[in-house]
């Protein structure tokens, strides 16, 4: 039921925004997500779309893989689209019937809302959690927070954190699926029924997910502890990062695409 | 010097600062022992019996209350050495997902190593060798998540060796692996034990696991039972009072002995290719005695003439919308009142094909047809049948007990029942019932469903099903992580629901107990099925059971190569078909071996 959702999943292949540094990829990300929230005009918005197909291509991440990340947020777009849409009063009226109201700023800006979080999810997966394992994105963050060490933050540790986190998403995933199974093999009903009904139905999967997430939690502790886990001192790395002239190049050539689209959106406006 | 020695030992887990109310048992308590360096030690015990708290103690990840650990030669409760104890030891435990760090497989490996500060060139030939080692170099690259249970437990063993321990300790390391990759993974773990001078300890539920150590030591409620050699160990009748069972060849051995009023020596036990001998002696000895009532007939249960209850029709089954299909045209009838085995590896499409006979997934072409009584058929593609079905085939999955949620045991079991619309007098009469009938006490309707054993647990889990009075149970892996006593109480608890009209389904990959239990056994491989068959016949039939890679029951290889053996000797002697039970099996070994040597005589 659930596990063919592959939003947070690292997807293997060799690519050349795998195969980049993921400070670089981490740093373009941000500047990425600025550049969504920036853009507004339509021809920028779709020059966006051009550079994210760039993206594609060079993640090597097939397109069945992009539209099983993006499905399980379309209902969420679909949802701000229709919030948007109602809420807003500002602009002309284009469609009015009893309490709807419908405006052209209203429709735009709906659009505009629901376009910018698939964007948003995309570049997410692109940048980061398709194409760089956990691991990396906690070098990485480690790595561009080591600053912050000399302050006593406690940054390999919120990094590890963060890691076993997204490490463990596929594993509950599975375990969710396993416990609607067998819930609906008692008689459970997560599809039909009032809202309410279908919430409460939530809960009896949501309390052995939580029972058992603890059990592993507990039993990871050891694990690690077992493996002689003692915190970022003294640490090695299998794979550490060095950056290379193409992460430098790859990282130059998206923030020109990225300074690019901000000016075309800009001028256009 | 050189060893592992545990002195005095009391442990009591959360005694820093718990409850001063509810003082908790003691996990471990005046326990003393050693093992030698290089030794290869099987801890035994009961659930709850603390072996997993003494691999803690021996790993420094906790450290006694009382009484001191000395690994090496150095104390476990010494903070100046701590560090120096916990790099030598690496312990492999039962649930391989929770012991993965890493999202790639060599990542995952270097964890250990990494903690350790091993500096680079050294880091990458310690885990490409640790890789190696256990045969799985090909898969570094991949995703840790997406192997198989057996890869995953390799790959913990691997992080285990690439921090280069003295001690490997395995926590039930095996128990939820098929019995292929189980040997595979034992092979690894003896074969570093010999090559790099590991010290190995094994703790298991498998007795024949435990056959292969030089040295068993069993605990039971955190003391120690006994220890010695296996053969001393399994001579000894009394390990049965600490929830432990012999193996089956040893079982067979002492009703052969039994009948011609032998004993066994603790010699006789030291391999199974000696105990074969002595067997052999003793079976073919002039004065063999013929002991009352060896003659009379076994009580063979019908089979057949039984009304179908579910038949499964051309079933296909893809997870991907037919790009692959789990399961390939699946023919399967299942009869009122049997009991009907599924056995195959890990990854077959046992799974996935007792989800659709709950009709919890949809077949991508094909049929299962449900007749809950003469003259209905239910289909489990038609949507208005789901609920009808639902309630006539109770499916309880592998590990059931994770599925509790609410706040008594009661309220669960009933949890099936509210969905039902049934009235409340009838839902507490059928809670209560349900209960009785797994084997728990009223008194523990009331308690809180994670406050139970896991025993107890796992029969909560069950109630909930059974409560809703399926006419067919589905179990899957109904016995995994339960001691052999538990094993045993779970199996029979299965027969007499089937003497009691239900029909039941049972996945397994112990093929000793599904031989044993199920009237009809069918093999399923890479999601193509064969046909059900007795198990007499299927486990005969080596061709068969060849394509389906599926193993012959421990008993019946060991007592097929006696047969062997004495049609050696005595060539008109009939065996007829194998049966699973060692000491049912004995006896029949020893009626052909007496009738053959009539006819000699004759």
């Amino acid at each position: 039921m659930l596990s063919d959702i592959s939003l947070g999943r690292y997807y293997k292949a060799d690519s050349i925004l795998h195969r980049t540094d993921p400070r670089i990829k981490t740093l373009l990300y941000l500047v990425y997500l600025v550049v969504i929230f920036i853009i507004k005009s339509p021809v920028a918005l779709c020059a966006l779309g051009v550079v994210t197909v760039i993206q594609i291509c060079m993640a090597k991440v097939s397109l069945p893989v992009i539209w099983k990340t993006v499905s399980p947020v379309l209902p969420l777009s679909l949802f701000i689209l229709i919030l948007n849409l109602l809420t807003i009063r500002q602009g002309n009226s284009i469609f009015n019937w009893q309490f709807i109201n419908i405006t052209d700023y209203g429709l735009s800006r709906a659009v505009l809302m629901a376009i910018r979080l698939i964007f948003l999810i995309v570049t997410t997966s692109l940048m980061l959690t398709l194409t760089t394992t956990p691991l990396k994105i906690a070098d990485a963050l480690e790595s561009l927070f080591s600053p912050l060490k000399i302050i006593k933050v406690p940054v390999h540790e919120m990094a590890m954190m963060m890691s076993i986190a997204l490490r463990f998403i596929p594993t509950l995933i599975e375990e969710t699926d396993k416990i609607m199974k067998a819930q609906v093999s008692r008689g459970a009903d997560y599809d039909t029924g009032s809202f309410i009904n279908r919430i409460k139905g939530y809960i009896t999967v949501l309390i052995p997910l939580f029972v058992s997430s603890f059990r592993r939690a507990e039993e990871l502790a050891v694990a690690m502890d077992a493996r002689c886990y003692r915190g970022g001192a003294g640490r090695t790395k299998l794979n550490p990062l060095r950056l290379r002239s193409t992460d430098v190049i790859v990282g130059l050539f998206l923030t020109s695409c990225a300074a690019a689209l901000v000016v075309m959106d800009l001028t256009l406006r | 010097m050189e060893k592992i020695s545990v002195q005095d030992v009391t442990f009591t887990y959360g005694s820093e600062g718990a409850d001063v109310n509810a003082p908790e048992e003691p996990a471990l308590e005046d326990l003393s022992l050693e093992i030698e360096k290089g030794s290869y030690t099987a801890i035994l015990g009961a659930n709850g019996s603390g072996k997993s708290t003494l691999a803690k103690l021996i790993d420094v990840i906790e450290v006694p209350d009382s009484g001191r650990v000395v690994v090496f030669g150095k104390d476990t409760s010494d903070d100046s050495v701590f560090w120096q104890i916990r790099e030598k030891g690496a312990c492999v435990f039962q649930n391989p997902d929770n012991q993965i760090v890493g999202t790639i497989v060599e990542e995952d490996v270097a964890f250990g190593p990494e903690n350790l500060g091993i500096k680079l060139p050294e880091l990458r030939e310690r885990v490409d060798q640790a890789l190696k080692d256990v045969g799985i170099y090909d898969l570094r690259l991949r995703e840790a998540s997406r192997l198989s249970g057996g890869q995953k437990q390799k790959l913990a063993i691997a992080g285990a060796l690439a921090m280069r321990p003295e001690v490997l300790i395995l926590d039930e390391a095996t128990a939820m692996l098929d019995p292929r990759s189980r040997d595979e993974f034992l092979a690894v773990c003896e074969d570093m034990r010999l090559k790099k001078g590991l010290t190995l300890i094994t703790i298991t539920h498998d007795m024949s696991e435990a056959m292969r150590c030089g040295r068993i030591i069993v605990l039971s409620k955190g003391k120690k039972a006994t220890e010695g050699t296996p053969a001393k160990i399994f001579a000894d009748i009394s390990l049965e009072q600490y929830g432990l069972r012999r193996p089956v060849s040893v079982r067979f051995a002492y009703e052969i002995a039994k009948l011609a009023g032998k004993t066994l020596t603790e010699e006789d036990l030291t391999g199974s290719s000696r105990l074969r001998e002595r067997l052999y002696k003793i079976l073919t000895a002039p004065d063999l005695k013929e002991p009352e009532g060896i003659f009379e007939e076994r009580h063979a249960g019908a089979i057949s003439d039984r009304r179908k209850i579910m038949s499964v029709k051309d079933l296909f089954s893809s997870y991907d919308g037919g790009a692959t299909f789990a399961l390939k045209n699946i023919n399967l009838d299942v009869y009122e009142g049997e009991i009907l085995g599924i056995v195959g590896e890990s990854g077959c499409g046992k799974t996935t094909l007792i989800s659709h006979m709950n009709s919890i997934m949809k077949p991508s072409s094909g049929e299962i047809e449900i007749y809950p009584e003469e003259g209905t058929t239910l289909y489990c593609s038609r949507k208005k049948d789901v609920r009808r079905i639902r309630e006539t085939v109770g499916l309880v999955f592998q590990y059931p007990e994770y599925q509790l949620f609410e706040e008594t045991v009661y309220k669960d079991i009933c949890y099936g029942l509210s969905k039902m619309k049934l009235t409340a007098e009838e839902q507490k009469d059928r809670a209560v019932k349900a209960a009785r009938s797994v084997g728990l006490e009223k008194d523990i309707l009331r308690k809180n469903p994670f406050e139970l054993s896991g025993g107890q647990k796992r029969r909560a889990a069950m109630a909930g099903v059974l409560a809703m009075r399926p006419k067919i149970l589905v179990l899957d892996e109904p016995a995994s992580g339960l001691d052999p006593a538990g094993r045993e109480e779970m199996f029979s608890l299965i027969k007499s629901l089937r003497d009691g009209g239900t029909t039941i389904v049972i996945v397994s990959h112990n093929m000793d107990e599904a031989a044993a239990y199920c009237d009809r056994i069918c093999c399923i491989r890479n999601g193509e099925v064969s046909e059900a068959e007795t198990p007499e016949k299927l486990f005969c039939d080596s061709e068969k059971t060849g394509k389906f890679g599926i193993d012959q029951p421990k008993i019946t290889k060991f007592s097929g190569l006696l047969k062997e053996e004495l049609k050696k000797v005595m060539p008109q002697a009939d065996f007829g078909t194998p049966v699973f039970e060692p000491e049912e099996e004995a006896r029949s070994v020893y009626r052909a071996v007496l009738e053959a040597r009539r006819k000699d005589v004759k």
